[in-house]
């Protein structure tokens, strides 16, 4: 009898699950799941906060360390485009203004990784959503450092598929040579350059931007934002392309604050 | 007990929804299987896995669905298994976190993740063995 009565309590639930799972994939359940969101944000920023500061491996000199090479890689960056802008307009081309993009300022409420502390995180949840304007495919950044696009939006929450997740890959250049390639997250806090031609030359500790993938609506991200530096290059004579190691600047387990590119001015 | 593991499952849906991977809830629900196999722990895993897929962004649903069927079958192996065993305990957590890790994370350390969270399950249940003995 026990045994009976456990079985139908089993497919209640079960029934209750598969109904949830379909009214979820016809959309009919994005309000309440909206509403439980909204009452949780706020929960999930105050325990992050309160985790991510009792971390014991912030270590506030390597931090500062870290911010000051991170300004320096952005001078580098910024000193390169204006001798380039500088070059453009001595042969008389328009230069585009890279500035001329709208960011909205949120603040990172949750960053899962395998061992917090110890392994970097593959997502960041932002309280930034539907009603601040995100929208799915959007860049987020940290200063002019490429941290991921919007993967997923609700009402009031949001979440970023980081770089340097699995699931991440979009096309970059060199600084030096504009080498075109593709970037591949490997999770873990791992990125890989990919589809480099042999015949271009790759160095060591090259800076490595974003190509630009924006499109009309103001999704994806924007030309020369710094994805990383090659930290070791995989060059085979048989095989089709050169591969590279890169580092990204970012230390995405301490980041707390970023910036969506939520269109153009 | 039922208190404090109810306590636990709300902790660990923060610390799921904000700074890790490791699924800590889906750990404390198997316990719970294994603890006091009633039929209560299917409405904790339907509950609890509504919350996981609100904060983690998943189809509202699966994570329930998955709890529960899970649930079921840990109780079904007790009529022919003694399943409250150390080696019961290794591999319901190992399979269970591996399919759970496979259908829901995007992380690429699956095994290391289920491997770690088979050695914490068995750590917990020699913890709470102890405990047992020492209290009865």
């Amino acid at each position: 009898m026990q045994k009976r009565s456990f079985f139908y309590i089993f497919l209640l639930f079960l029934f209750l699950s598969i109904f949830l799972l379909v009214l979820s994939g016809l959309g009919l359940t994005s309000r309440i799941s909206s509403a439980v969101s909204t009452v949780f944000s706020p929960l999930q920023a105050i325990s992050y906060s309160v985790l991510s500061s009792t971390k014991f491996l912030n270590n506030s000199q390597v931090e500062k360390l870290t911010r000051q090479n991170q300004d320096f890689q952005q001078k580098l960056v910024d000193q390169q485009k204006l001798i380039a802008d500088n070059k453009a307009l001595r042969d008389q081309f328009q230069t585009q203004n890279p500035n001329n993009l709208s960011l909205l300022p949120a603040k990172v409420i949750g960053a899962a990784g395998f061992i917090p502390g110890v392994s970097s995180p593959e997502t960041f949840t932002l309280d930034q959503g539907k009603i601040n304007g995100v929208k799915v495919g959007e860049g987020v950044v940290y200063k002019d450092i490429a941290v991921g696009k919007i993967d997923q939006v609700s009402d009031s929450v949001s979440q970023v598929v980081l770089i340097t997740n699995s699931a991440s890959s979009f096309t970059v250049k060199t600084m030096n040579s504009s080498n075109l390639g593709v970037v591949k997250g490997q999770g873990g806090g791992t990125l890989i350059l990919d589809n480099v031609l042999l015949s271009e030359n790759l160095t060591t500790d090259e800076l490595i931007l974003t190509k630009g993938d924006m499109n009309v609506n103001g999704t994806g991200f924007p030309p020369d934002l710094v994805v990383g530096k090659i930290k070791s290059i995989n060059k085979n004579p048989s095989a089709l392309f050169q591969k590279a190691e890169l580092q990204s600047p970012l230390n995405f387990e301490t980041v707390s604050d970023v910036f969506i590119i939520t269109g153009f001015k | 007990m039922k208190i404090i593991f109810v306590l636990l499952i709300t902790a660990s849906l923060f610390l799921e929804a904000t700074v890790t991977t490791i699924p800590l809830v889906f750990l404390l629900l198997l316990f719970l299987t294994l603890l006091y196999r009633s039929y209560w722990i299917f409405l904790i895993g339907f509950l609890s896995g509504i919350l996981l897929d609100v904060v983690l962004f998943r189809t509202l649903g699966m994570t329930s669905l998955f709890f529960v069927s899970f649930s079921f079958i840990v109780l079904m192996y007790q009529r022919k298994f003694e399943i409250s065993t150390l080696p019961f305990v290794f591999a319901a957590s190992f399979l269970g976190s591996f399919i759970y890790l496979l259908l829901f994370s995007a992380g690429n350390l699956i095994i290391f993740q289920a491997a770690f969270c088979a050695i914490v399950a068995m750590l917990v249940f020699k913890l709470i063995h102890r405990i047992d003995i020492v209290t009865s």
